[in-house]
């Protein structure tokens, strides 16, 4: 017998005289959740994501976004970026922004991506409970821009704030969970990488990021 | 592992000065710190019940969710493979490597991994493996073993850590952990972009959609899984779960009773390999699925054991482990969890002294986020062991002894008095005793015994029952 039949068969054999737990309840229709992030979604994320060691740069419209992105990039002296598509951007003209303060954009192999010293993405939804992103990989998608570059700026608009985890996944339960068929990664993100090895003390940036900057777009423009 | 090393190690661990300073920082962090989390939660034991009977639905139906979860990874592009035990795993791993030409690999954290001893298979036939979790990767260094579930190098000072890193890397000396951990991200970036493969554990493996779930916070796991052209995951087949609202639930328990956070930095959801318009992430994806044992549990009255999702609660919370630290525990799963897996996947005779390795205060208990009875579990498991013919023929007959004497009120009462007079002569007064006779004398070459007090328990609750306190019998 293979090793899979092999297994399989000592499982069913094992549960065969009844269930270890015949009383387990089966779970609700909607997970309850028991974390509760509070009615201001936006000062929540504000406050979770700098818990983390994150920060969150509010923008009134998209030129202010633009003005922030730009003194990350130089603040940070930023001479290569890996970022995603614009189209995949919730802001218009960083491509142009880039162009204008003569940073290079990298694409490719691990040896050229990881030359730069920034990642910039957009993000699917951010979960204001925890200050958490949630990303997905895809065309035009890098997972190496929001983790081999030292600063990882975000670029958020405010409708894409939602309260938990649970809704997030309620989400794409509707949608029969199609993000993961699509993305071979889904990452959430909550603030820098981090350590807590040595002693159980905590310090901030260690393998992904070292900093991690939001750029939290509050006026819509029209958009929805 | 031998009845006579494990107090051997024992008295090593508590003479040892920077064990006893490291576990004490170490241990202390992680109780405070997973308590304070658990206290922001609305209604945390509400919390802990969703979470244990996700866990109990999963046990109940693992061979359907196991065949859901393949089904889903081949769609999705990946493949299968399993493993009936620590030598198949291994084989597979290094069939893979063949395959791929493979002569560098990156691990992130996977204690099933040190349970197979993968990376001694892997470096017989010539394989290059680099641990990259920070502290898995100062504990390679060391040539040592983790000691901790989720806190590798718990037993290690940062001063011992700053010494370890200058004698082997050549790090200017200091005491700063941050800069410790920013000398060993330089060390590692050129691995990562190096590695031809890499490795990785489960922490869920979410069978609806096919996807494994690794939880972590240095951003080496995303990767160890993100840059090499292939991503072997690797996971004990009770990681599978049957939703996402299962996860939901796990997973935020598994951060604030692990670390004290309330989402770990990186969730890494992973459902197969790059896809074909996806600019990076690897070509290959394999999962191996482990049995080793696990399904001969499922069988057992130790099922519950495997509702365990790793976060090393109890062993912070335990005051043995406080004071021996892990490695005395002789295997890859320390503290009290893991002196119910050793035995249980190892056979009971290969660690017998470790279901005694307990006070049964219940402390891990409550700190388990998926309500595991593990005192209850240590007693059964001791229980075996006298069935199986384990102790000598002094413990028998002195368990017979105790048995004869607590059926018999009159035996009971004579052995209590003549017991408190005894200890009163002997402490001459003082209170304690700094000695007793054999068979007694293991209790006192490391503590003194307090004498028994007057009146005796028996005398003051029949004085209470007699109707002498507010406590009035019905």
């Amino acid at each position: 017998m293979s090793a899979r039949e092999d297994i399989l068969t000592g499982l069913r054999a094992a549960l065969a005289h009844g269930k270890p737990f015949p009383g387990a309840e089966p779970a609700a229709a909607q997970a309850v959740t028991r974390i509760d992030p509070g009615e201001d979604l936006v000062a929540r994320f504000i406050a979770e994501v700098q818990r983390v060691k994150g920060e969150v740069h509010t923008a009134a419209n998209d030129d202010e976004a633009l003005d922030i992105t730009k003194d990350l990039l130089t603040s940070h002296h930023v001479r290569r970026v890996v970022m995603w598509d614009e189209a995949h951007l919730p802001l218009r003209g960083v491509w142009a922004l880039l162009e204008r303060l003569g940073i290079e954009r990298v694409y490719g192999d691990n040896t050229s991506v990881a030359a730069a010293e920034a990642g910039i993405t957009g993000a699917d939804w951010a979960l204001a409970a925890t200050g958490t992103l949630v990303l997905s990989s895809g065309p035009g998608r890098p997972r190496m821009a929001s983790l081999l570059p030292p600063l990882h700026i975000a670029l958020l608009t405010e409708d894409r704030l939602i309260p938990r985890l649970e809704d997030y996944l309620a989400a794409q339960r509707v949608t029969h969970f199609g993000v993961f068929r699509r993305s071979s990664n889904v990452t959430l993100i909550t603030g820098s990488s981090r350590t807590s090895d040595i002693e159980m003390h905590p310090v901030f940036g260690v393998h992904g990021p070292l900093a991690l900057h939001v750029v939290l777009i509050r006026n819509l423009n029209g958009r929805i | 592992m031998k009845a006579e090393s494990f107090e051997k190690i024992v008295n090593h661990a508590l003479a040892d000065r920077q064990l006893q300073v490291a576990l004490d920082r170490g241990t202390t962090r992680g109780v405070n710190a997973r308590l304070l989390a658990m206290s922001e939660t609305t209604d945390a034991q509400a919390l802990r019940h969703q979470a244990r009977l996700a866990r109990e639905r999963a046990l109940n139906q693992l061979p359907e969710l196991l065949e859901q979860l393949e089904r889903n990874i081949v769609a999705n592009g990946g493949h299968v493979l399993w493993a009936r035990d620590a030598a198949e795993l291994n084989q597979h791993v290094l069939t893979i490597c063949r395959q791929h030409n493979v002569r560098r690999v990156v691990k992130g954290k996977s204690m099933v991994t040190e349970e197979t001893a993968l990376n001694h298979a892997l470096e017989q036939e010539g394989i290059d493996v680099v641990e990259s979790d920070l502290g898995e990767y100062i504990i390679q260094l060391a040539g040592e073993t983790p000691s901790h579930i989720v806190f590798p190098m718990l037993h290690k000072t940062k001063e011992a850590t700053a010494q370890l890193l200058h004698d082997k890397l050549g790090m200017p000396l200091t005491d700063q952990p941050e800069a410790m951990t920013r000398f060993v991200r330089g060390v590692m970036r050129q691995k990562y972009l190096q590695a031809d493969l890499g490795i990785s554990g489960v922490n869920f493996a979410i069978a609806e959609t096919g996807t494994i779930a690794t939880v972590e916070n240095e951003g080496n796991n995303r990767l160890s899984i993100s840059a090499p052209p292939v991503h072997v995951a690797v996971m004990g087949l009770e990681k599978v779960i049957a939703t996402w609202e299962d996860y939901a639930v796990l997973v935020q328990l598994l951060a604030r009773s692990a670390t004290g956070q309330r989402m770990t930095v990186y969730n890494n959801l992973i459902s197969g390999p790059r896809r074909p318009d996806e600019p990076d992430g690897p070509e290959a994806f394999y999962l191996i699925i482990l049995d080793n044992g696990r399904s001969r549990i499922l069988a057992s009255e130790y099922a519950e054991s495997l509702a365990c999702i790793r976060c090393g609660a109890c062993l912070n919370a335990c005051p043995v482990y406080q004071n021996i630290g892990g490695h005395a525990y002789g295997w890859v799963y320390p503290g009290p969890i893991g002196s119910i897996v050793t035995p249980l996947l190892r056979g009971p005779l290969t660690a017998p002294k470790l279901p005694y390795a307990s006070s049964l205060c219940g402390a891990c208990q409550a700190a388990c986020p998926v309500e595991i009875n593990i005192p209850d579990m240590l007693l059964k498991l001791r229980r075996d062991l006298v069935q199986a013919g384990d102790p000598s023929l002094g413990w028998r007959l002195g368990m017979k002894g105790w048995a004869v004497a607590f059926k018999s009120p009159m035996l009971y009462r004579l052995g209590g008095r003549i017991a408190g007079w005894l200890t009163r002569v002997l402490g001459r007064g003082k209170g304690h005793l700094r000695w007793l006779p054999p068979p007694f004398n293991g209790w006192t070459a490391h503590r003194d015994f307090p004498a028994f007090g007057t009146p005796s328990f028996r005398e003051r609750y029949l004085r209470r029952a007699n109707g002498q306190s507010q406590f009035k019998r019905r």
